[in-house]
């Protein structure tokens, strides 16, 4: 199986579990949205945008995203409870 | 960690850094203003239709996966096999726009407009300055493929690429994370 097409199976399956995930209530649930969401995107950014690859570079984005989706699930965590 | 591993032109590194940077910043702003009224935005965020963005997300990423096999393609001299990748890669694009309008019709007959509650601003401005950079996408993948020059072509993907995870981080927020979630 080639890089990309394996990019893209993780893909469908991270959407499969975003709609899995949807319905269910709850702060860990948004969390868990929001975690999926960063798996998509570092897959995303790793495998078809080859960051993989390149020492560093990565968790260069990825942690700052991580950072930013914590962010969005404080606030989130602030307007609904 | 140095600035010559980075896969591809440097610009294009910018450019994405640059729209991450500013969807991130209307983001944060719509999660901040959901402050002031959570239950106004919980109602109207309940409005739209999860199934369409679901649908979308599953049209763009095999829209990247398109794009990622034409840049294969065109690394390895194949400019013929790249053509064929970018065909449906930018029709997916195309696709990802019917099912939007769809959507924004929709929200409208239901009486969701741009002024009718400020989580629909957000909603209209973020959604639709993506829609334009899938608009620009398309436009761009078609440029690439008149001479598909393995450059051109991992530009053109990069770009595409780009589209595909501006979605993913703007869906959560923008359609799921409420209190039914």
């Amino acid at each position: 199986m080639s890089a990309p097409t394996r990019t893209w199976l993780i893909l469908i399956a991270l959407t499969a579990a975003t709609v899995a995930l949807a319905p269910l209530p709850g702060l860990a649930a948004m969390a868990g949205l929001l975690a999926v969401a960063w798996f998509k995107a570092r897959a995303i950014l790793g495998g078809f945008l080859h960051l993989r690859a390149a020492p560093g570079w990565l968790p260069a984005l990825t942690v700052p995203l991580a950072l930013w989706m914590a962010a969005i699930w404080g606030l989130a965590a602030l307007a609904f409870t | 960690m140095d600035i010559d591993d980075l896969p591809g032109e440097l610009i294009m590194w910018i450019l994405i850094a640059s729209e991450l940077l500013v969807f991130a910043a209307g983001i944060t702003a719509m999660m901040a203003m959901q402050l002031t009224d959570p239950s106004g935005f919980a109602a109207a965020r309940g409005m739209l239709d999860g199934r369409m963005a679901a649908l979308n997300t599953v049209v763009l990423v095999t829209s990247g996966l398109f794009a990622a096999r034409a840049e294969r393609a065109a690394a390895r001299g194949n400019r013929q096999a790249a053509r064929l990748a970018l065909l449906p890669a930018a029709l997916g694009g195309v696709v990802f726009l019917a099912i939007k309008a769809l959507e924004y019709s929709r929200d409208l007959a239901a009486g969701a407009g741009m002024d009718s509650h400020p989580f629909f601003t957000f909603y209209f401005l973020l959604t639709g300055f993506h829609a334009a950079h899938v608009i620009a996408g398309v436009a761009v993948l078609g440029l690439v493929a008149i001479r598909a020059r393995p450059d051109g072509v991992q530009a053109g993907a990069m770009f595409w690429h780009m589209v595909d995870l501006v979605w993913v981080m703007i869906l959560p927020p923008i359609y799921l994370i409420g209190p039914a979630s």
